[in-house]
């Protein structure tokens, strides 16, 4: 039995991404299909344990707080002037939350902060053009 | 690694308002207390997205350094542990776009460390670590984010910046490979958690 269709259906059913019919039909294969069902019980169990792996925690390299608290201490104190690179980089974090991203086909999204960003620029680059025509303009008109 | 000294992150108390408020003030002595209370689990995240030592410590200081800087931006509508859980995933994410790194090669002495608590039947910690840092990258970041800290498709794909179509089919062929080397004789217990090494103060 050609199983392929409803083996990529295990991925969505598990991700609660199948309509109710599209759910009837694969567990009425399953019930016949212990390959299948062996598959969808497999995953389970994988993504039990993966989830289960995610609510513990490795054990830091030994000096690792150390380092931290070393870099920590490097730091300007809190309200004191920052960096310029750092003010710019939360600038650019904070634009980023803020005004969030425009989604593009095929799903991709693109940051509403680069769009503004890539339009200014275009826009400083017409206005340097248009002002240097202008100048050579007055420069060749003859007198 | 036995399940007594591995430590559940999730189910640390979050850090009282007046701590929080102390360290957002550069007390060095707040911070340290936040540090040494959720390093391991900022270190986690960064080594199960990144999959190397090297790149995970890196990722997880500048983690832990971005929050000394935000902390005073930190507002109680989420948990902090939530609030930090999320830093370190975008510190981590944002590290490996900028560092494209080859994963480690496996360190021998670190192979021989110890067993691992169970997670499941038949699946170990160490067993789970070795499947992940063997998957491929562009598998491995997706399917971590989504089967092992539970994100939505869409804000994977805004993390990675990668189509949602894309997302979905990465995180499905991750979860075979991964179903294949836990599930069908593929990695053994032992054989390879990169460092996997238990919290001594658990």
């Amino acid at each position: 039995m050609d199983c392929s269709y409803f083996r990529e259906r295990i991925n969505l059913y598990i991700d609660g991404e199948l309509g109710y019919l599209e759910v009837a039909e694969l567990q009425q294969h399953l019930s016949f299909c212990p390959d299948c069902a062996a598959e969808l019980a497999q995953v389970g169990e994988v993504r039990g344990a993966l989830a289960a792996w995610g609510r513990l925690e490795l054990a830091t390299p030994p000096g690792f707080a150390e380092r931290v608290l070393a870099a920590v201490e490097l730091e300007p104190a809190p309200g004191s002037p920052r960096p310029f690179g750092q003010v710019l980089d939360d600038t650019l974090e904070y634009l980023d939350e803020t005004l969030g991203s425009i989604p593009l086909p095929g799903g991709r999204t693109i940051p509403v902060k680069n769009v503004i960003g890539w339009g200014l620029a275009t826009a400083a680059v017409i206005i340097g053009f248009e002002r240097r025509h202008e100048r050579r303009s007055r420069e060749l008109k003859p007198l | 690694m036995t399940a007594s000294n591995l430590h559940k992150w999730a189910a640390l108390p979050d850090p009282s308002p007046a701590e929080l408020g102390r360290a957002a003030e550069g007390d060095a002595q707040a911070f340290k207390l936040i540090v040494e209370r959720y390093q391991g689990m900022v270190y986690s995240v960064a080594h199960n997205v990144l999959g190397n030592h090297t790149d995970a410590e890196d990722a997880a200081q500048e983690a832990l350094l971005r929050c000394y800087r935000k902390l005073s931006q930190f507002r109680s509508e989420a948990t902090f542990s939530t609030w930090l859980f999320r830093l370190a995933l975008t510190t981590a994410i944002d590290y490996r776009r900028r560092e494209r790194r080859q994963p480690e090669p496996v360190d021998t002495e670190e192979l021989a460390v110890e067993a691992a608590p169970q997670l499941g039947e038949g699946i170990d910690a160490a067993m789970i670590v070795a499947a992940l840092r063997d998957l491929p990258e562009d598998y491995r970041v997706p399917t971590v984010l989504r089967d092992v800290y539970g994100l939505p498709y869409q804000e994977i794909a805004e993390a990675t910046g990668r189509p949602l179509g894309t997302v979905k089919v990465m995180v499905h062929r991750g979860r075979a490979s991964l179903r294949l080397k836990l599930r069908a004789g593929g990695a053994g217990p032992g054989q390879g958690p990169a460092g996997a090494r238990p919290r001594s103060d658990a």
